[in-house]
């Protein structure tokens, strides 16, 4: 469960990225938010976990407010939410399996961390992630010299990793080519089916987001502007989301 | 505004022609003075090839521990001068501090820790340390500020902690850096350390120095062409190293 109320961001110089946001995403939905580039999803999404500081209003996950935590609750909240990023976000020199360890991060004490070591379990959850996302194979090769939608799906394994209750996925699509959108999309879709997670997914596709969605959440300059199911999204709301903003 | 710029920038350089009495006329007449000196250094006197040889060791030794142990030190520094690892409170006395540290030679510290310690290639080693460490410092907090901001999030994102983002997200992207730097860091202290014998503190330098006083210049010649010999097979080694590091 995410409750969002009176959410605005104020980026430098003055630029009301997030501007009086109300939003309630109950478990086990696929939300896709769906706006031109610009309209503010990235800043939407990145302030639920507080990777961007919001200006007002709170964040609560599971009913515990994420706005105004100290470092500690902040982290233990950030644990619960995995994050998938559009440049996919990796270490490029490290191997594949160190990516996705990164995601027990969150579980693991820090001394021991800082010198390699993780705790007994780590390892095997990497690795089923990694199998869950199809690349069993791949867990000693470098990141880099992975494919593109590979790279995603270790991103992917990595946010799995930290057995979270929610994903965000910022246009997870946006640096593929249109065949692998469908299999990232796919693989999204089948995590919030069999996990029964909470997917919150930005994209500026609308047939995409018609594909994939339970609910569609329209941005458009940093207000929501349509709020449904995919099959309400009718030609005149998807002006309302698209629109001709000259 | 340029063609007067032009000519103040001309007549401070002849100001300085005259101020330093450059005249060409004078190195003419020292020609001949050049190839005597030379032509008494030849053949090289190959008696105290031993010696020279043992000196060099000694050089490389200075060079090597002042640099790793340096390497070391700079670390800690070098997160805490990075604009986009510490706070403004943090940095801006760091960086304060590296750049005044930095702006003395070697050959300096070497008079200072001659003066402290005694004669020999410690001070020379300390010598080493005192600059390099400064100077690794401000590399490594330039490479840390233009790290890729993505990883950092991504870690960050899980849960980590400060010192896991660090580990994690920051350290791989630039380890490889860093090793580049001190490498070439150790071939430039190579050919400091092959002076800092001129002050006490140790090394090749000891023994061109005393055999130049002696006016045995055969035998100064000998050292002279082992620390040749030796610059040039370190910078070669090192210079390879490096390739394979980017």
């Amino acid at each position: 469960m995410i409750e969002v109320a009176g959410l605005r961001v104020v980026l430098p110089p003055a630029v009301a990225a997030v501007d009086g946001v109300d939003l309630t995403i109950g478990p086990g939905e696929f939300v896709v938010i769906l706006g031109r580039s610009g309209a503010g999803k990235t800043t939407f999404l990145r302030a639920l976990n507080r990777l961007v500081e919001p200006t007002a209003g709170t964040v609560r996950i599971g009913g515990r407010a994420i706005t105004g935590a100290d470092a500690a609750t902040l982290r233990g909240l950030r644990r619960q939410i995995g994050m998938v990023f559009q440049q996919f976000n990796l270490v490029r020199r490290a191997s594949v399996l160190d990516n996705v360890l990164a995601g027990r991060l969150g579980w693991t004490r820090t001394l021991p961390s800082l010198f390699g070591r993780f705790g007994a379990d780590d390892r095997g959850i990497a690795l089923q992630c990694l199998a869950q996302v199809g690349l069993a194979d791949f867990a000693a090769r470098r990141a880099d010299t992975l494919s593109g939608g590979e790279q995603q799906r270790v991103a992917i394994a990595r946010a799995l990793a930290q057995a979270p209750s929610v994903i965000l996925a910022d246009e997870p699509t946006a640096s593929l080519d249109p065949a692998l959108t469908s299999s990232i999309m796919d693989l999204l879709k089948e995590i919030n089916a069999r996990r029964g997670l909470t997917l919150v997914v930005s994209q500026h596709q609308l047939e995409t987001a018609l594909a994939y969605a339970s609910r569609v959440v329209g941005f458009r300059r940093g207000r929501v502007v349509f709020d449904g199911a995919p099959a309400a999204l009718t030609p005149p709301a998807a002006a309302a989301i698209y629109g001709d903003d000259r | 505004m340029r063609r007067a710029s032009i000519v103040i920038g001309l007549l401070v350089l002849a100001w300085t022609v005259w101020d330093t009495g450059a005249d060409p006329v004078r190195l003419g007449r020292g020609i001949p003075w050049i190839v005597d000196f030379l032509r008494r250094m030849l053949p090289p006197d190959l008696r105290v090839l031993p010696a020279a040889l043992l000196g060099a060791l000694k050089t490389l030794e200075i060079a090597l521990l002042g640099t790793a142990v340096a390497a070391a030190l700079a670390l800690p520094l070098g997160f805490l001068s990075a604009r986009n690892v510490a706070a403004p409170p943090i940095f801006q006395p760091a960086r304060a501090a590296l750049n005044f540290f930095r702006s003395v030679d070697t050959l300096v510290y070497a008079l200072v820790f001659v003066a402290a310690v005694g004669l020999g290639p410690f001070p020379g080693v300390l010598a080493v340390v005192a600059y390099t460490t400064t100077s690794l410092a401000k590399l490594y907090s330039e490479a840390i500020e233009g790290i890729d901001r993505g990883p950092v999030d991504a870690i960050t994102a899980t849960g980590a902690t400060r010192l896991q983002i660090l580990k994690f997200g920051v350290l791989p992207q630039v380890l490889p850096l860093f090793l580049s730097y001190v490498l070439y860091r150790l071939e430039t202290n190579i050919r400091a350390a092959t002076v800092l014998g001129f002050v006490g503190a140790g090394g090749i330098g000891f023994y061109l120095q005393t055999y130049l006083r002696m006016i045995d210049y055969p035998a100064a010649s000998t050292v002279l062409l082992v620390t040749v010999a030796m610059v040039m097979v370190v910078d070669a080694v090192s210079s390879r190293l490096r390739a394979r590091l980017v």
